[in-house]
């Protein structure tokens, strides 16, 4: 039957984890075009034919035409969830994406999310009087200027914004300022306690 | 020097500042801390925690955290000695010293500016006078070779505990003669030497005093943000300090009414009918709870027999015990079938007439009312949490004791932590078994103990020792819970022994810390007859030690627990022996 292959593409995207990536399936993608590409050429042989006066081929026609739209928007809306999982990781990790993350991606997908990336930056520069505004912090508006963190490894020194040194070292709890740890929780060198 | 208004004096001096926190590790300085925390949460005060096991980990701890800390606070810790000669502060550094432990080092208490005591200045006793102590050196110029107590610029003062009395003989001949002087030096003399004595006095006996998280509740309540957990965390503080025998039942009832004021005040909700609290709300209510450990997370007769006094009493581990025990139960009409069931699944007319139940038989079986009774709170949240304070100090105790492979000291304190945060019941439940699984442990060892007769009297104490190799041995490489033990195997040993005497005999204890190590764990606790909860092995470990060179290692805050090299333990006790006779 047509179109079950595109079937296939949405339903993996539907499975994969709310903001993960898995891998390009080129496969799956390779084998939907092959079959849009068959049902394309069928289809051009035949209206040629039809054209001529065959009047009977015309269901044929349709159906295949349709089969062929279905195939198209699947593959496009496989694309288009993973780009936008791409922009959420942008917003989560920041400009620079994990090495696992990274390897997930192709290389027209990786020059979509640095082109991304730039034009975020960017904006956030063009922000605010001076030095920008950072956008991806505070995605919800935060409840506590400072929150609890607990260390949960080894990270070293790590210098406030008044200018006090701090020791991250595992196992060791701080009251911050919320805007300075939210990038390590996100690293998971901190964790917040939620009390 | 002691802060006479906690508010002004402390709280809000440190607001300003980054607050360095030093916790020592015991269920009492973990509710303060957890005070602590909320109080600092709602005035936004930064502040980093760091857990410390004991002296040297606390230096350690300072030294790496210590950059730009103009204020540190000391949870149950660093009063006990001299914290500015141990640590070597910067002169801007001031130390906040929150800490049960007594005697408060003379040091601190005299020193107006870097050591601040948070705490009851009534808690000390035979506290010397300040001119006892110290003595203006103005008059003493021209005498430079006599050591004596200075004032140097951060008006911080030195200590002299070595005696000087060797310092006539280098005394140029000419001023042998000189009569001012001769009796300048007699005085001198004579104050050193009644000085000592009174400084002696002074550390003779460790003690407790007030509870920290008590001191750190009326805190919140002079600043209006006490709320129910708050009190809860006080509650289980002060019920942590009475369980493990730290003070007597006259202080641990001083607490209670106070805090009992507090909790009627706050839980006057319930009874009223209208505006009913949900109820996910944390409640506390007053309760004349049974001293059973565990008994409503526990089967009520495993309960009685893991409870230190009703299996001293019943001497459970006998068979004519075992056959009281039963005759008990029935006695009272409770069928073994619904007592060997876990207590939350027993008939409720059985589970409510438990307590009126035993009042009426007690007596027969030589039970006081008043020592299975002990006044206490109870917490409910929910319909599934009910929780008495003495099970939370249990669990809490345990789990900051974890016997898992690869979790460090630091690791168990913030799990203990978790416990006393109401939302993490998954923690609380494990700690549940394991606390469990620890006090049978502990029955084991005070059985096997009593019927291999391995305690000794030695004289002036008794004498216990676990031996190495015993599979539950590992529990009791943790201090709190071989004191625990200690406790447990001396009101056993009472009950058991003929002998009158032994009631008036304190007990030390010792168990295999290290055995790839040669070291061992030693307590020693004050005898049962003593009602004032004062201990004196502290200073006899620490001079039995010296006198015979044997190396051992006084860490921990609670100056009865130390680390001793198993091959120095005969001629260790031998001079503790002489020594206390």
């Amino acid at each position: 039957m047509f179109g079950l292959k595109a079937i296939e593409l949405i339903k993996e995207a539907k499975r994969s984890q709310e903001g993960t990536l898995p891998p390009y399936n080129e496969e799956g993608i390779r084998k939907v075009l092959e079959e849009m590409r068959a049902l394309f050429e069928q289809n051009q042989a035949e209206v040629n034919e039809a054209l001529e006066g065959d009047q009977d081929l015309f269901v044929g026609i349709q159906i295949r035409h349709v089969a062929l739209e279905q195939n198209k928007r699947c593959i496009l809306a496989y694309l288009n969830h993973r780009l936008e999982t791409i922009k959420q990781l942008r917003w989560e990790l920041g400009s620079v994406l994990p090495q696992d993350v990274k390897q997930n991606l192709t290389t027209p997908e990786a020059q979509w999310f640095s082109k991304y990336s730039k034009g975020l930056a960017k904006y956030m520069r063009s922000l605010g009087n001076q030095g920008g505004v950072d956008l991806t912090l505070d995605v919800r508006p935060p409840k506590t200027l400072h929150i609890q963190v607990r260390c949960l490894e080894d990270h070293g020194e790590f210098e406030t914004q008044d200018g006090n040194i701090i020791l991250l070292k595992k196992n060791s709890q701080h009251f911050l300022l919320r805007s300075e740890c939210e990038h390590l929780i996100r690293q998971g060198i901190l964790e917040h306690i939620i009390t | 020097m002691y802060v006479r208004d906690l508010k002004t004096d402390f709280y809000d001096r440190i607001q300003q500042q980054r607050l360095l926190i030093l916790v020592s590790l015991d269920v009492d300085s973990l509710c303060a801390c957890k005070i602590l925390q909320s109080l600092f949460q709602c005035d936004q005060v930064l502040h980093t925690i760091i857990p410390v096991t004991g002296k040297q980990s606390l230096e350690r701890a300072y030294l790496e955290n210590s950059e730009g800390v103009k204020f540190v606070l000391l949870l149950n810790c660093g009063a006990t000695f001299d914290i500015i000669e141990t640590l070597r502060p910067d002169d801007g550094v001031v130390f906040f010293i929150c800490d049960n432990h007594l005697p408060v080092h003379l040091n601190s208490i005299f020193n107006q500016v870097q050591v601040q005591i948070l705490g009851k200045e009534d808690d000390t006793e035979n506290l010397p006078e300040f001119t006892d102590l110290f003595r203006d050196s103005d008059d003493e110029e021209d005498e430079e070779e006599v050591r004596r107590p200075v004032f140097n610029r951060t008006h911080h003062i030195t200590l002299q505990d070595d005696s000087g009395d060797d310092s006539d003989s280098s005394q140029p001949k000419r001023k042998k003669f000189d009569e001012k002087s001769l009796m300048k030096k007699r005085d001198k003399r004579l104050w050193e030497q009644k000085r000592r004595e009174l400084v002696f006095q002074y550390e003779e006996f460790s003690k407790y005093g007030t509870s920290v998280a008590f001191v750190m509740y009326e805190l919140a309540w002079k600043m209006s943000k006490d709320t129910n957990d708050l009190l809860w965390l006080a509650i289980v503080g002060i019920t942590e300090q009475y369980v493990n025998g730290k003070v007597e039942r006259d202080r641990y009832m001083e607490g209670l009414q106070f805090l009992q004021g507090h909790v009627s005040r706050l839980n006057h909700w319930s009874e009223d009918e209208e505006n009913t609290l949900s109820v996910d709300c944390l409640r506390i209510s007053f309760e004349t709870e049974l001293r059973l450990c565990l008994f409503r997370h526990w089967s009520l007769f495993e309960s009685l027999c893991h409870s230190q006094y009703t299996a001293c009493k019943f001497k459970v581990w006998t068979l004519k015990g075992k056959k009281r025990l039963h005759e008990f139960l029935a006695e009272m009409g409770l069928p073994l079938v619904q007592c060997k069931q876990k207590y939350s699944s027993m008939e409720v007319h059985l589970r409510d007439s438990i307590k009126e139940m035993m009042t009426k038989f007690i007596e027969k079986y030589g039970i006081h009312e008043h020592d299975l009774f002990l006044p206490s709170f109870l917490a409910s949240y929910g319909y599934k949490n009910r929780f008495c304070a003495s099970d939370v100090v249990r669990v809490c105790a345990t789990l900051l004791e974890s016997m898992e492979k690869d979790v460090t000291p630091s690791d168990s304190f913030f799990r203990a932590l978790d416990v006393l945060n109401r939302k993490c019941t998954s923690v609380m439940e494990v700690g549940l078994e394991q606390a469990k699984l620890q006090q049978k442990a502990i029955v084991t060892q005070v059985q096997s103990f009593l019927d291999m007769n391995q305690i000794i009297s030695a004289g002036p104490f008794l004498y216990a020792l676990v031996q190495e190799g015993t599979p539950d041995g590992k529990y009791f490489s943790n201090p709190l819970c071989l004191v625990r033990l200690a406790r447990f195997t001396l009101e056993a040993y009472c009950a058991m022994s003929k002998n009158k005497r032994v009631r008036n005999l304190p007990l030390v204890i010792g168990a295999s810390l290290d055995s790839d190590l040669g070291v061992m764990l030693v307590a020693g606790i004050p005898p049962i007859s003593d009602s004032k909860c004062i201990n004196c092995f502290g200073k006899a470990f620490e001079q039995a030690a010296s006198s015979t060179n044997s190396r051992v290692n006084q860490d921990s805050f609670d100056s009865h627990v130390m680390e001793l090299k198993t091959e120095d333990r005969s001629k260790f006790f031998d001079a503790l022996i002489s020594l206390l006779h």
